[in-house]
């Protein structure tokens, strides 16, 4: 949207430069009030990070870390898979498919993962489903996320032309070849720039591992600080790692999504 | 990766060094087992060959080599993960590993990770053998599980940031803002005694802890033994009764699993006999209790047990 | 059944707690979100920059580690506010990240002539955007804005872990009590679900009314 303005001319340039400077400067100003309280308050004192410059407390968070994507990805696998099936289902002829689909997509999708983790905690194990650490974790998430898959897939699906379809019936193949050749892998393309942020959403969410007491990187950071009694420190270093983690998925996002735009242009002029 | 992470710890560090510092007492590592206590496990007996029944959850243990135990990583003094080793320390970890060199002549323990509610389903399907996790015996819970023991006895008490007036009995909190960890006993306590305080509450002890220090809530109600090692880490907070519940500690088994709740009993009467269970204690415990081991607790003699 | 009606005191009180956070810091995050979006479309680098930076930073953290962050962590930095303001603004901050992106992408979806007619009728950068493009965009957005809100009420149950006794907090209370997690979470579950087919319904009115100005 660069039509809605003009290229700054030099006198905006410099207004521009002025603000900039001055903006910069209460910024820094604010941060070096903040970091000054902070200090006041002990929390900067070398003790105090002392153990996060050495190698033992980084591999215990580093294995958090590991625990974190392999919840991540089961969940994902799982999620993607049954996610399909169910925008599959929604998109199906048959009422009988089509409507516990689209009541599972709707529901799921508005109840707190939380709350489900709570279910999969207390209420499955009354019934004598208890299960191990992991799954505990990773069903309510597969639960709450294959809604949110289904919907982004169904999105994809219907966003192929009609003509897709037609064509396929017409050279002879079945609907579910039709579906499987032509319709979704084209509409697999379209939405992956959202699987890949609903993915890195689902990253954030094994931080519920907190609450099931998993060992991912969140309820790592509460045993270290149970441990060092640290908590602000851990935190803060709990969420760098997280930041740097997500950022550069963020980043492979956006040039996958960049990637692939230009080579759907390269394919249109080719056409 | 690793670079990176090298290099942020390194610029946090300077950052740290230029931080005033008008340090608040910084805490030291709880739980570091004191080295004069360390062989412990030595001392500790193991069971005669004829003790291992044929068929008995026993003898499945000893085929297995290994215990699985039904346990916490995050509660210092009693079964706290060390990161640097990867060991699970602590006084219920320690009886852990005692019980499993009882029966398999070495301590070797799987502690399985069981917060929550879910214990009693833990044991029911066998994912663990036995827990000690701070299990208060009761006839509620023992209508689900058995327990041997008990072997322990703790209770819950109150702290506050040192100068705080007016607490010093539970139904002082009646109407003011009282901490208490999620799950814990001390909730259905806090309800009973003093019905009218606000109860909030927090996934740890350390943030218990902070919270209380910026005033969150005007007092803390948690187990004894975390409260004492609280205070002393930190001299800003102030124990301000003795305990006011009794919790008998159990361990906890299968329902109905008599002969295994036997060869548990006998094995903590010998424990106890030989000094382990008092060594176990000063090695843990001891370090924020001064003086010397109590005397351990009547097996059975708590209704459920 | 009768578990509910007994607890109906507290979870009603949940409930109440669970509707004041999604409604406050929603409407937070609208104004906040609309900043962030004018940031990022904005003429200046360094404004664009602070927009980018805003997302980034806020849609990559997990909202838990910010929640127990920001309660834990600003007392110390001299900022201290009851359990429940802080929860509306943290989860008010992080929404915003996603509602600037929604409206981002609504003004993205903008025909570019529409913003060229603006500019050649003399409408400045601030009077092209909001008589000509955010009306439009607006339209657009209806439906992601209605995701990000039911998303908002999910959210708002992580509240939980710094201390506010929300639905889904007051349903485990209830539970520790009661040990009858199948009719409380299933009540708790289903107060989540009318509250977003509230906010469906509302949403699908909303862009109908939208459409046919066009």
């Amino acid at each position: 949207m660069t039509v809605l303005f003009d290229e700054p001319g030099p006198k905006a340039r410099r207004r521009i430069r002025v603000a900039t400077v001055l903006g910069t400067l209460a910024a820094v100003a604010l941060v070096a009030l903040a970091v000054r309280q902070f200090a006041a308050n002990g929390q900067l004192d070398a003790a105090r990070w002392q153990p996060y410059a050495t190698w033992p407390m980084w591999r215990y968070l580093l294995t958090g870390l590991w625990s974190t994507f392999l919840a991540a990805v089961v969940s994902a696998a799982l999620s993607m898979a049954f996610g399909l099936l169910l925008a599959l289902g929604r998109l199906s002829d048959r009422r009988w498919l089509r409507l516990p689909a689209a009541a599972y997509v709707e529901v799921v999708r508005v109840i707190p993962a939380l709350l489900l983790v709570y279910v999969v905690l207390f209420a499955l194990p009354r019934y004598g489903l208890d299960l191990p650490l992991f799954w505990k974790l990773c069903v309510p998430l597969t639960a709450s996320n294959a809604a949110a898959f289904a919907e982004i897939f169904r999105a994809g699906i219907n966003s192929v032309e009609r003509g897709q379809t037609e064509a396929g019936l017409a050279v002879g193949l079945t609907r579910f070849q039709t579906m499987r050749l032509i319709v979704l892998p084209q509409a697999i393309r379209r939405v992956l720039p959202s699987i890949v942020s609903q993915s890195v959403g689902l990253l954030k969410d094994t931080s519920l591992g907190f609450v099931v007491s998993y060992g991912e990187l969140l309820y790592s950071g509460k045993v270290l600080a149970a441990y060092n009694g640290l908590l602000i420190q851990t935190y803060l270093v709990v969420a760098l790692v997280y930041l740097v983690v997500n950022a550069s998925l963020s980043k492979l996002a956006r040039t996958l999504e960049a990637r692939q735009s230009a080579s759907l242009r390269r394919r249109a002029a080719r056409a | 990766m690793k670079r990176l992470v090298a290099v942020v710890a390194a610029s946090v560090l300077g950052l740290a060094a230029c931080g005033e510092s008008s340090s608040p007492a910084v805490p030291a590592v709880p739980g570091e087992p004191s080295q004069k206590g360390t062989d412990v496990l030595a001392k500790a007996p193991v069971a005669a060959a004829a003790d291992i029944l044929p068929g008995s959850t026993m003898e499945k243990i000893k085929k297995r080599g290994e215990l699985l135990v039904g346990g916490s990583l995050d509660a210092p003094l009693l079964s706290q993960q060390n990161p640097v080793t990867g060991e699970v320390e602590g006084f219920d970890a320690e009886m852990g590993k005692a019980l499993a060199k009882y029966i398999l002549g070495e301590p070797k323990v799987k502690i399985v990770n069981s917060a929550s509610e879910t214990r009693e389903a833990l044991l029911a399907n066998g994912t663990v053998d036995v827990v000690f996790q701070t299990y208060t015996i009761t006839e509620e819970r023992a209508k689900q599980v058995s327990f041997a023991g008990p072997y322990y006895t703790s209770g819950l008490t109150i702290a506050v940031k040192k100068g705080t007036s007016g607490i010093a009995k539970p139904e002082d909190l009646n109407g003011k803002k009282v901490l208490a960890g999620a799950n814990t006993p001390a909730i259905p306590a806090i309800k009973k005694l003093a019905p009218q305080a606000e109860i909030i509450t927090f996934g740890s002890d350390p943030e218990c802890i902070q919270a209380l220090k910026q005033d969150r809530g005007v007092a803390y109600v948690q187990d004894e033994t975390l409260l004492i090692a609280d205070a002393q880490k930190d001299p800003s907070i102030q124990i301000v009764t003795k305990p006011f519940t009794v919790d008998p500690y159990g361990i906890g088994l299968k329902h109905g699993d008599d002969q295994f709740k036997k060869f548990l009993n006998d094995w903590l009467k010998k424990t106890q006999d030989a000094g382990v269970w008092q060594g176990i204690w000063k090695k843990f415990i001891g370090t924020v209790v001064t003086g010397e081991a109590p005397q351990p607790p009547q097996i059975g003699s708590v209704p459920g047990s | 059944m009768s578990v509910l009606l007994d607890h109906l005191p507290e979870l009603w009180q949940g409930l109440i707690v669970t509707f004041q956070l999604t409604a406050a810091s929603f409407a937070g995050a609208a104004v906040l979100g609309a900043l962030v979006c004018a940031l990022r479309v904005s003429p200046v680098r360094v404004l664009r920059a602070i927009g980018t930076a805003y997302v980034e930073a806020f849609q990559n953290l997990p909202l838990l580690v910010l929640l127990v962050l920001a309660f834990f962590g600003l007392p110390e930095i001299g900022i201290k506010a009851e359990p429940l303001v802080t929860a509306i603004v943290v989860i008010a901050v992080y929404e915003a990240a996603y509602v600037g992106e929604a409206l981002r992408s609504g003004v993205n979806s903008v025909g570019k002539g529409q913003g060229e007619a603006a500019r050649a009728i003399g409408l400045t950068f601030s009077q092209s955007l909001r008589h000509v493009i955010l009306p439009q965009a607006l339209r657009t957005v209806v439906q992601p804005l209605g995701n990000i809100f039911i998303a908002t009420t999910m959210n708002t149950a992580l509240a939980a872990a710094v201390g506010v006794v929300d639905l889904t907090a007051a349903a485990n209370r209830v539970n520790l009590i009661e040990a009858q997690p199948i009719p409380i979470f299933v009540g708790a579950g289903l107060a989540y679900a009318l509250i977003a087919s509230v906010a469906g319904f509302v949403t699908g009115r909303l862009e109908r009314r939208l459409v046919m100005l066009r």
